[in-house]
């Protein structure tokens, strides 16, 4: 297997955006290849969750390739609900660890905005199993479930989940491509309307638009792809025994340590799917970076925070950096290569070895990419 | 009057699934055709006040583990007084699975929460009477 080195980053603002979605993963794409130095990729990778449903626009592979320009280049679309943009992101590893390609570019995007909530909450809820959809089953609902069993029986405090909502806007205060630039108090959060009993507005991460890409080469560079994982599971809630961790982000994060020959101590940074804020801790948990029933604490100690033992979601993750889907892991990755080579102002910490956590659809697909300074 | 529930079990890991699979989501073997008690405990539980398209806000849903294991979701009137951990009976109306804890007062109000027209909502509740009184009845001559 050859070594996969990270060439270039790049991300267009995440928020409420004009550009047709094509042009926006043009945009990504384009500029993650001038800061890769690179002219022309051997091969384009797309993530888009359901463009079909947002926008009426299918064979988004080609779609993408032609908004670049490069309609001869092959390109192929990958999808895993919410994680596409990880999943993408592995299939160009894989083209250059194999030894397929030399350079290829990763792009993901979404665009939703222009559509009603309730509208926007179904589409992505068909990731549920279909007979707890035909109750009423969203993913809020299901977040909400999670919350509850997490607050119940693990003693989690309505304090420490706001905190995370709270440490994460502070975060993607800093950052100008962030969706929401204000922060916010524990006050905001505990005085937000109710979502899904015991979630409320301010847990939940917003609806956006936006593109993030990475390109992936075999030329040796600054960062290297030291390990990616992936973890499944069953569609249904009612067939798992866990409510308060999920054994996707478990077999991915170990799949992922396993490949790059160490533990979770070596990870100084960490981008985390915060689409719920219990969700923060919860995978705090099952990536290793903590030890079982400790993450809420650290939260509220600021172990968490930009200038803690480890910041998590220093792009202000999905809460504030915002979660347009399928590009929401690639901005993940796009981040972590930014904070490993020093490119991020005003948040910047110090780091050699960055972790990024993607949830897929209710906890069905998740993935773990380590990538380290070289 | 507790009802019984259509399931199905995986011989290789014991998996009770309801409603029934023709799969193990577990295993690739099919599953054989069991019936579990619509009764157990409450396992977490929520309430949506911006419900999806086609259901009333607000919206109760809750996981239930079943006596015979199975995982259960099913919807409720009213979470007042609900924990994780109570014990609920579950009841089919008109195929739709409700969980209830409560009094007769609760379980006529449940059947108003669930989307759709007014005479169907009605028509529901003189059914769901009309079969607890004749439940009620073969238990006394019973």
């Amino acid at each position: 297997m050859h070594d996969v080195w990270i060439a270039g980053a790049d991300m267009t603002r995440i928020g409420r955006l004009r550009e047709p979605l094509g042009d926006l993963m043009a945009v990504a794409a384009h500029t993650a290849l001038r800061r890769a130095n690179r002219e022309r990729p051997d091969s384009i990778v797309v993530a888009t969750m359901n463009p079909e449903e947002f926008l009426g626009d299918g064979n988004f592979a080609s779609n993408v390739a032609t908004h670049m320009g490069f309609a001869e280049i092959p390109s192929i679309r990958v999808e895993t609900a919410t994680s596409s943009g990880a999943a993408a992101f592995y299939a160009g590893f894989a083209q250059i660890a194999a030894g397929l390609a030399h350079t290829v570019v990763v792009v993901g995007g979404e665009k939703m905005t222009h559509l009603p909530t309730p509208k926007v909450s179904e589409l992505i809820g068909r990731s549920i199993d279909p007979y707890e959809r035909s109750y009423g089953t969203t993913m809020p609902a299901f977040a909400g479930l999670v919350t509850r069993a997490l607050m119940s029986r693990h003693g989690v405090s309505e304090l420490e989940i706001a905190q995370v909502a709270v440490k994460n806007h502070a975060n993607g205060a800093r950052n100008p491509l962030a969706h929401f630039r204000d922060e916010i108090t524990v006050d905001v959060v505990l005085g937000s309307r109710m979502v899904a009993d015991p979630l409320r507005l301010f847990h939940c991460c917003p609806i956006s638009d936006g593109a993030a890409a990475v390109v992936l080469t075999s030329d040796r560079t600054s960062v290297r792809v030291a390990g990616i994982g992936q973890g499944t599971d069953v569609l249904a809630l009612r067939h798992r025994d866990a409510l308060t961790s999920f054994r996707a982000t478990q077999a991915a994060a170990s799949a992922a340590f396993a490949m790059a020959g160490f533990g979770p101590s070596r990870v100084d940074v960490a981008e985390i799917h915060d689409a719920f804020a219990p969700f923060e801790l919860i995978s705090l948990e099952d990536t290793g970076l903590f030890p079982p029933g400790k993450a809420a604490s650290a939260t509220l100690d600021g172990e968490t925070a930009l200038d803690g033992r480890l910041p998590v979601n220093p792009s202000g993750g999905l809460k504030a950096r915002g979660h347009p889907l399928a590009a929401t892991a690639l901005a993940q990755l796009v981040e972590c290569v930014w904070q490993l080579t020093g490119y991020a102002p005003k948040r910047q910490v110090a780091c050699s070895v960055a972790l990024a956590q993607s949830i897929g659809g209710p906890g069905t697909n998740n993935w773990v990419t380590l990538l380290e300074a070289r | 009057m507790i009802e019984r529930l259509a399931a199905s079990r995986c011989h290789v890991c014991g998996l009770v699934a309801a409603p029934p699979a023709r799969w193990c989501p577990r295993h690739p073997v099919e599953m054989t055709r069991t019936s579990v008690i619509g009764a157990g405990e409450v396992v977490s539980f929520t309430t949506l006040h911006s419900p999806p398209e086609g259901f009333r806000s607000p919206l109760h849903i809750a996981l239930v583990e079943l006596s015979g294991g199975a995982r259960f979701v099913c919807h409720g009137a009213e979470t007042r007084g609900l924990r994780i951990g109570s014990r609920v009976a579950i009841e089919a109306v008109d195929n739709v699975y409700y969980f209830s804890h409560l009094g007769a007062i609760d379980r006529a109000r449940l059947f108003w929460s669930r989307a759709g027209r007014a005479g169907e909502r009605l028509s529901a509740i003189a059914r769901s009477v009309a079969k607890r009184g004749w439940k009620g009845r073969s238990r006394g001559e019973g």
